[in-house]
């Protein structure tokens, strides 16, 4: 099934390089979503079967697999509406849409690969494919951005290599030299400590150049600024869930050997610096997505938290990810509406939302209560569980800390949001009548923050067991 | 022999810290990519058809013919100039790198490990930070990938000083991506070039809060 | 003694080989190759002329600078023959001699008060003070591979056998002709042609020198190059008896002072202000060299 995937996509793909009519576009697409949707339930109904060598449907995958299923949906209907509007012509079109399912394509890849090395070519893959969406505005800032994020991403991602590298060097310790996953923590059980923390110590640096983590956070968040708002969504939710994915799984490799407590304390100092930057950006930032960027930033910095602090934390971690993936998915498309409302992403340019696009403006207020985890947000479950993690694990400082700093996110993303919503603008850009922006657009909206709200106050059970499954392996 | 090579790729790495020219640069780029092709053959145990071809194409035909000619072909459709234009004078570059190695060699000298091939140890990680060295250092947009070469080279030797044994597949894949990553940084700085007069990092500072 | 005797007759052909190299090189029919030589002779009937300004110190500069290429003459041996003087750790006495005479030949040149010879004088100092790393951690790895201290010790145990051995006497070669063309002041570092006083380095130092001081001081230079030059062939003789070893001395002196002909015909000077990297590369490769020792010690692996 795996190869019929990957040959039908990689087809579609160049189906709509070549492709130039309107009409079979649209066919292509509706085609690769259900071919993606086919593979997700199909992974689903084949748990831990292993297809083409390299790829095991493992519960792990499956469930961000599914993340990206729902969200490759809403991305490309509000792809489809943002490029009518930029009335860009078609083969700029064609290259989008290329690059588009390259992107999905590699990032099934990734979730699912189960060998160290192949799920480093295929975040490499997205890189280069997340490069060419990034500068489809053709701007000098999109130009500066992207040459930031594909330069330090791969020099990010070579350092991971390098991690491999020292990976496979401990490994061999014990006499093997397999680098798929399953088959590396039992024998790593005697393996030299010292390549085991150069590894991790490597592999976090590169990975975190896709997660957004402290150290690399910055090309994330110039990537943001500048790519279109839905692949704004994409780099935020699905993107960093792939370096999310790979730090956890390098974390699980290692989890039984004796260094996991140097590990938790690496990640926790990177989710508390991450947590701490993101904020003090948040509080002086004059622009719309460079503010929710670095909310992404400080949601990861909690998911690396969460892993750090261990017991229901690996739950709340991976919890947390889903849910932030629906919540930061339909804030970005809601900036698509917001930007072609006021045509700047400036915060003191914009305001009287509510006057202008009463749906996109009630959407951008369940949107705050959601992202700022105040009930009934499912962010709130996720993050209650880390806080609990974090008390759990005597961490009664980080957590204060963290919580004051919260305290001030909120009042941060408050103020800017509300300011939007009902205050007009000290300075207005007066251009031509603003557009009106159809309802039925911010239904997409609505249904992931519906669906955010429901799995955190009612996780299926099929969900919460797929969670258990991949954490199974951790330490208690 | 290895040794003999593998010092010369480390004499490289000082020629690179005091070179003036760029096209000095790519020039060591080359030597250095033939310098690892008769590495790893003569780190290589049984000699057969598809593995020359894959080091052949990694080595000699990717790092010493493809890359830099792609650099020269960039080099030349910008009009960049021919002066590299560091930061810091090469002086200081000389004696940064020559303590890099030092440092290198001092580290690999506290590692307790019998299995470990020191010296492939010390010149891969000796060219993976003098590559961040001169990355960090230069002005120029095309510099900058070349000192992600020297990382990418250094990367190399890493990997044959673990012996790693990656699935051809595997193989394929990571050439495939460093080419492919190249050429799109090689696009880029042409798109740079045509957008901004000057081709330095200094233009690429107005994304900040 | 019979290294002492070589050195002298060495030194009496250096000079003019490489000008004569040059003369071909460039088209010329040039100068005889005793022509240095003559040239001496003829400042060592003359008088000196002081000026008044200088002290004594400038008047001994150069008889202490001719005196302590002499003495570090003395150490240098030839095949199985020792120097006249020979002990454990000559040749830290070897590089500290020579600094001895820079030494008083910067003070002398500092001495007269001139701004040109002060500058040149701090050019110098710059130049040897990076050069001479370079010779200590290239003698200092020579004595480690050997387990010797003294020269001739050295030269006689050193074995050229592996590969890695081949490389290092290739690098160690590549050092000493590089130091060799630093202490003299050739040519990539320094060009004893020039004109323009701005320029110089070496020759601005004894622009106040003249007649009997200034012979001595050239006859110094040529016995300086013969030394090193004896130190490049000790490092490539090892034990050959004499019938053999005395030829090649010859020859790989005529070599040397070719190669140094033909470099300063076909290269062009270093820039002023890249010289300092330049030498200090020399540090760089000698650490290599160092490091190429610890791993055929198998100290390292």
């Amino acid at each position: 099934m795996f190869t019929y995937y990957i040959i039908f996509a990689i087809l579609l793909a160049i189906g709509s390089f070549f492709n130039r009519n309107i009409l079979l576009r649209k066919i292509m697409l509706v085609a690769f979503l259900l071919l993606q949707t086919g593979i997700a339930v199909y992974g689903f109904l084949n748990l831990h079967k292993t297809e083409m060598e390299f790829f095991t449907y493992d519960s792990l995958g499956i469930i961000f697999l599914c993340v990206l299923t729902i969200l490759s949906y809403t991305t490309i209907y509000h792809s489809y509406i943002y490029l009518q509007h930029r009335k860009d012509n078609t083969r700029n079109q064609s290259l989008y849409f290329f690059a588009l399912i390259l992107l999905i394509i590699s990032m099934t890849c990734v979730y699912l690969a189960n060998h160290l090395g192949v799920l480093w070519v295929f975040i490499e893959a997205t890189t280069l494919s997340v490069a060419v969406l990034i500068y489809h505005e053709r701007t000098q800032l999109s130009l500066e951005a992207t040459w930031k994020y594909v330069f330090i991403c791969s020099i990010g991602i070579t350092f991971a290599f390098v991690g491999i590298i020292f990976l496979s060097k401990g490994l061999q310790g014990s006499g093997s030299s397999s680098l798929i996953l399953a088959d590396i923590p039992a024998h790593l059980k005697n393996a030299n400590v010292f390549w085991l923390k150069l590894a991790f110590i490597f592999m976090l640096v590169g990975f975190s150049t896709k997660m957004g983590l402290f150290p690399m956070h910055t090309i994330a968040v110039d990537a943001h600024t500048v790519a279109p708002p839905p692949i704004s969504a994409f780099i935020s939710t699905t993107l960093m869930n792939v370096g999310f994915i790979s730090i956890f799984r390098t974390y699980s490799l290692m989890a039984g050997t004796s260094i996991q407590p140097w590990m938790n304390s690496i990640l926790l100092w990177c989710g508390l610096l991450s947590i701490f930057v993101s904020v003090v950006y948040i509080l002086k930032v004059n622009h719309l997505k460079r503010m929710f960027a670095y909310s992404s930033l400080e949601h990861m910095g909690l998911a690396a938290i969460g892993i750090a602090t261990g017991g229901i934390g690996y739950f709340a971690a991976i919890f947390h990810m889903v849910l932030h993936s629906f919540v930061k998915a339909s804030v970005f498309y809601q900036i698509d509406q917001i930007h072609r409302v006021f045509h700047t992403y400036i915060l003191s340019k914009t305001g009287n939302y509510f006057s202008k696009n009463i749906t996109g403006a009630i959407v951008m207020l369940i949107l705050l209560i959601s992202i700022t985890a105040m009930p009934p947000s499912g962010l709130f479950v996720s993050e209650f569980l880390i806080f609990r993690s974090m008390f759990e694990a005597h961490q009664i400082m980080a957590l204060l800390f963290i919580l004051v700093l919260f305290t001030l996110v909120m009042w941060a993303l408050g103020k800017n949001i509300l300011k939007m919503l009902f205050v007009p603008s000290s300075h207005p850009i007066e251009t031509k009548e603003p557009l009106k922006i159809r309802p039925i657009e911010s239904v997409s909206q609505f249904v992931l923050l519906a669906g955010a709200i429901y799995l955190g106050l009612n996780p299926p059970a099929q969900l919460v067991n797929l969670i258990n499954e991949s954490i199974m392996l951790l330490p208690k | 022999m290895v040794n003999v090579l593998l010092i010369t790729f480390l004499m490289t790495l000082f020629y690179i810290a005091i070179a003036n020219r760029i096209l000095t640069f790519i020039r060591v780029l080359a030597v250095q990519g033939v310098l690892l092709f008769f590495v790893v053959l003569f780190q290589l145990e049984e000699i057969n058809t598809f593995n020359l071809i894959l080091i052949l194409m990694e080595t000699i035909f990717f790092k010493s013919i493809a890359v830099p000619l792609f650099l020269a072909y960039i080099i030349k459709r910008n009009k960049i100039t021919r002066e590299a234009e560091p930061y810091l004078p090469n002086f200081v570059s000389l004696i940064i790198t020559t303590s890099i190695v030092v440092a290198t060699i001092l580290l690999t000298n506290a590692i307790k490990d019998s299995a470990l091939d020191k010296i492939f140890f010390i010149v891969a990680l000796s060219s993976l930070f003098t590559g961040l060295y001169f990355i960090i250092t230069r002005r120029k947009i095309v510099t900058h990938i070349m000192g992600y070469l020297v990382i990418e080279n250094g990367v190399f030797v890493l990997s044959l000083a673990v012996g790693t044994e990656m699935t051809h597949l595997v193989n394929v894949g990571i050439m495939l991506d460093i080419f492919v990553s190249v050429l799109v940084l090689g696009i880029f700085v042409n798109r740079i070039g045509n957008t901004f007069e000057e081709m330095s990092v200094d233009n690429l500072t107005n994304l900040k809060d | 003694m019979l290294s002492l005797l070589l050195i002298l007759i060495a030194a009496a052909f250096f000079s003019g080989i490489i000008v004569r190299t040059k003369s071909i090189a460039s088209g010329r029919k040039g100068p005889g190759v005793f022509q240095p030589i003559k040239d001496v002779i003829r400042l060592f009937k003359k008088g000196a002329v002081y000026s008044e300004t200088t002290s004594i110190i400038f008047r001994i500069a150069p008889t202490i600078y001719f005196a302590s290429v002499v003495m570090a003459i003395l150490v240098i041996p030839f095949d199985e023959s020792k120097g006249i003087i020979s002990f454990k750790g000559d040749f830290i006495f070897f590089a500290y001699v020579l600094a001895l005479g820079k030494f008083f030949n910067i003070i002398a040149a500092m001495d007269t008060g001139s701004s040109f010879e002060g500058m040149g004088a701090s050019r110098e100092a710059l130049f040897s003070m990076f050069a001479e790393p370079a010779f200590f951690i290239l003698m200092g790895s020579l004595a480690l591979l050997t387990g010797h201290t003294s020269f001739q010790e050295i030269f006689y145990s050193l074995h050229v056998g592996s590969y890695i051995s081949y490389a290092i006497t290739t690098l160690a070669t590549f050092v000493l002709i590089m130091i060799t063309m630093i202490e003299n002041s050739r040519m990539p570092i320094d060009d004893p042609k020039t004109h323009l006083e701005l320029t110089m380095v070496h020759e601005v130092m004894i622009l106040d020198n003249s007649g009997f001081d200034l012979g001595l001081i050239l006859t110094t230079g040529y016995l300086k190059f013969a030394m090193y030059g004896a130190l490049i062939v000790n490092l490539f003789i090892g034990m050959v008896p004499y019938q053999y070893s005395i030829p090649m001395f010859f020859i790989i002196q005529f070599i040397i002072a070719v190669v140094v002909g033909l470099i300063e015909s076909f290269m062009a000077r270093f820039r002023m202000g890249h010289n300092a990297q330049y030498i200090f590369a020399l540090t760089s490769v000698s650490l290599l060299i160092f490091f190429g020792v610890l791993l055929v010690l198998e100290k390292f692996v």
